[in-house]
């Protein structure tokens, strides 16, 4: 589904990606974990094509076609979300109002119909549940005046609306409270089955317990410096960073 | 730029045509209290970005029609009105239509005071040369008195039809009682011929306790020149709610004067211009804080496209002893084209102590940050870019003070945005 080879990408003159090679498969679920400024954020915007960042070499193709060729929107009606770390607050945009323009978008693209009010409010109303959210969320602004767990369901609530092909999800879990982490795994799994592929992005071990990734991945200084499966988790979390860093080193 | 001038010689004869009615008095103190310039020069730090030559051109067509007996004396029939639900007030180039007025006061019973300028002396402001040339030229205008205790079914609606002559002046006079409340809308209309210079003058005097909510909305002809001043006073714990949406015009100059003199007062105003064009539309406020505990809120956003030039100037002045003042005042504009211009200066003079007084200015383009977030969802870059567009006007909207007229306020942003939307691809 993914591929991703020799990757390199810079912001500015600051080169951050420094050769990535990794191949996601339908089905599956890979965590990207790493220390703080390792790269990891930068390759979930360049996968979702921030332009901020430069690809300076090396190739992403997604389902077949050339994903950097691709306009950021363009990836998404194809199938690709990218949960941000940070969500952007929108004041004056209804949240409703842009899951429903998200949604038709991705149906148009496939050649579907739009979405009519009264289904996608049915829909809506049934992922928000299933997240444990409150339906007034929907006549909020976008993010406006969310605390940050809010924020962060509300990421997984697109996801859950749009069902990509490929989610990558950037820190989801990062400042969420036990309750809330239960409630975005619990989202994330009920997404998982055989069509799809999920790419956590994080730095803690904890969300993992919530959510079995297949194959986890450790990047330090822009490249994977270590790959396996959940057990290189646990002993990151055990050892930290720095023997990673020292093995990459050496 | 032309530096023609008002023609005095023509000023005068065109008073003595007027009739011996209950103005002439108003209008003789006037004109002899008229500067020699009449009309403000750009010289004049608040009027340096804003050049009032066409007006000058149309006032003195207007005063020869008028010194040769040529204009009207009553009102023309409006070609159409705006589809508001409101109790419908019509002032066509400064001159009342009875027909409205007395279909109003029939609507609203006696309890609403009504009544002509000619016939009924009020007290006429003449304060600067624009306001005095008004008060100069009066033919006629608005007289209304609200007293506590009376609630209208609907908001009360001004609409001025300018167009027939190529210059008005206009004048409404409204005192909210103490303790009463009213729901006024100043609606320029669209209709009218295309040559108008108009120049209006509203005195608002909002009693003890008493609230007004006021909407202005300037949907003129892309090539009327419009001045305007609203001159508020608020008594003790008055408030002023007060929303202006500049859509039309070519010339546009709106003057606020919000005079702060009785403690726990509040006033608010907001503001939105959409321009396009070459159109140039300013927006001076000034709030007087003259007593404390008060409190004033502004906020004013313009988009601005093609060539479009705008002005924002918003003034608070907290006066000595006037201590537990809080004022803030912001202005947000959005740049969509790079020939579009706008200068904006908000201003604080502060002499007393205990004030909270802030503000803030920024002129810029659409938050990159939001844009790729949008994109990201899958919607397209110049869908996303006007979704963005729409919600920074829609923050202005939001807070209409007079909510019977929301659906029609966001019809009007609605088709004026259209516009800035196809002249930007």
């Amino acid at each position: 589904m993914l591929k991703i080879e020799n990757l390199k990408a810079r912001i500015g003159d600051t080169e951050i990606l420094k050769g990535i090679t990794l191949e996601v498969k339908p089905g599956e679920v890979h965590a990207i974990m790493g220390p703080n400024g390792s790269g990891k954020s930068t390759l979930a915007q360049v996968i979702a094509g921030h332009p901020d960042y430069e690809v300076t070499g090396g190739s992403i193709t997604y389902l077949g076609n050339n994903l950097l060729d691709m306009e950021p929107e363009e990836r998404a009606r194809d199938g690709v979300f990218l949960g941000f770390q940070y969500p952007v607050e929108i004041p004056g945009v209804n949240n409703a109002y842009l899951l429903k323009a998200a949604l038709n978008a991705r149906r148009k693209a496939a050649g579907e119909d739009e979405i009519d009010a009264f289904e996608f409010m049915q829909l809506a109303k049934a992922k928000m549940k299933l997240l444990d959210m409150d339906p007034g969320f929907l006549n909020r602004g976008v993010n406006e005046g969310f605390s940050g767990g809010e924020k962060k369901r509300n990421e997984i609530l697109q996801m859950a609306v749009l069902e990509p092909k490929l989610a990558v999800l950037d820190e989801t879990d990062s400042g969420l409270d036990i309750d809330a982490l239960k409630a975005v795994a619990g989202g994330v799994n009920a997404l998982r089955g055989p069509e799809r592929a999920i790419v956590l992005v994080t730095h803690y071990q904890r969300l993992l317990n919530y959510i079995e990734p297949d194959y986890v991945h450790v990047l330090s200084e822009g490249r994977i410096a270590r790959s396996g499966d959940k057990s290189l988790a646990l002993k990151l979390e055990e050892q930290g960073y720095d023997w990673v860093r020292e093995a990459a080193n050496a | 730029m032309s530096r023609a001038e008002l023609r005095t010689t023509l000023l005068e004869a065109a008073e003595a045509r007027l009739p011996a009615d209950g103005l002439q008095a108003v209008r003789q103190r006037a004109l002899a209290a008229l500067p020699e310039q009449a009309f403000p020069s750009t010289r004049d730090e608040d009027w340096k970005y804003t050049n009032l030559a066409p007006a000058v051109e149309l006032s003195n067509d207007w005063l020869a029609s008028l010194a040769a007996g040529d204009a009207p004396s009553s009102a023309a029939t409006p070609a159409a009105l705006p589809d508001i639900d409101a109790h419908l007030l019509v002032l066509a180039d400064g001159l009342v239509d009875e027909l409205a007025l007395r279909r109003v006061a029939e609507e609203a019973g006696d309890a609403l005071r009504l009544s002509r300028l000619r016939d009924r002396a009020a007290s006429v402001s003449a304060d600067g040369p624009l306001d005095a040339l008004n008060a100069a030229l009066l033919q006629d205008g608005l007289h209304i008195v609200v007293p506590a205790g009376l609630r209208l079914d609907r908001p009360l609606a001004i609409v001025y039809a300018d167009g027939a002559a190529a210059a008005s002046q206009s004048r409404v006079v409204i005192e909210i009682e103490p303790g009463a409340s009213l729901e006024l809308v100043e609606y320029h209309a669209a209709g009218g011929g295309d040559r108008h210079f108009a120049n209006g003058v509203t005195q608002l005097a909002v009693g003890a306790g008493a609230h007004a909510a006021y909407l202005r909305i300037q949907a003129r002809p892309g090539s009327h020149v419009q001045v305007g001043k609203l001159a508020a006073t608020l008594e003790r714990d008055a408030t002023l709610d007060y929303a202006s949406f500049d859509l039309g015009g070519r010339l546009v100059r709106q003057d606020v004067f919000a005079d702060i003199t009785g403690a726990g007062a509040a006033v608010h105003l907001h503001g939105l211009y959409l321009a396009d064009g070459d159109q140039h539309i300013d927006n001076h406020t000034r709030i007087d804080h003259r007593v404390g505990p008060a409190a004033s809120r502004e906020e004013y956003r313009g988009i601005l496209n093609g060539r479009a030039r705008c002005v924002w100037n918003g003034k608070a002045i907290v006066h000595e002893g006037a201590d537990g003042t809080d004022a803030e005042q912001a202005n947000h504009n959005l740049l969509l084209s790079d020939k579009a211009e706008v200068d904006t200066k908000p201003e604080l003079e502060i002499y007393a102590e205990d004030v909270k007084c802030s503000h803030g200015a920024t002129v810029g383009q659409l938050d990159k940050t939001a844009l790729h977030y949008l994109r990201t969802r899958g919607l397209g870059r110049e869908q996303a870019a006007w979704l963005l567009t729409r919600a920074f006007a829609a923050r202005v909207s939001a807070r209409l003070p007079i909510d019977a007229l929301r659906a029609h306020v966001d019809a009007l942003i609605d088709h004026r945005l259209d516009e800035l939307q196809e002249n930007a691809s």
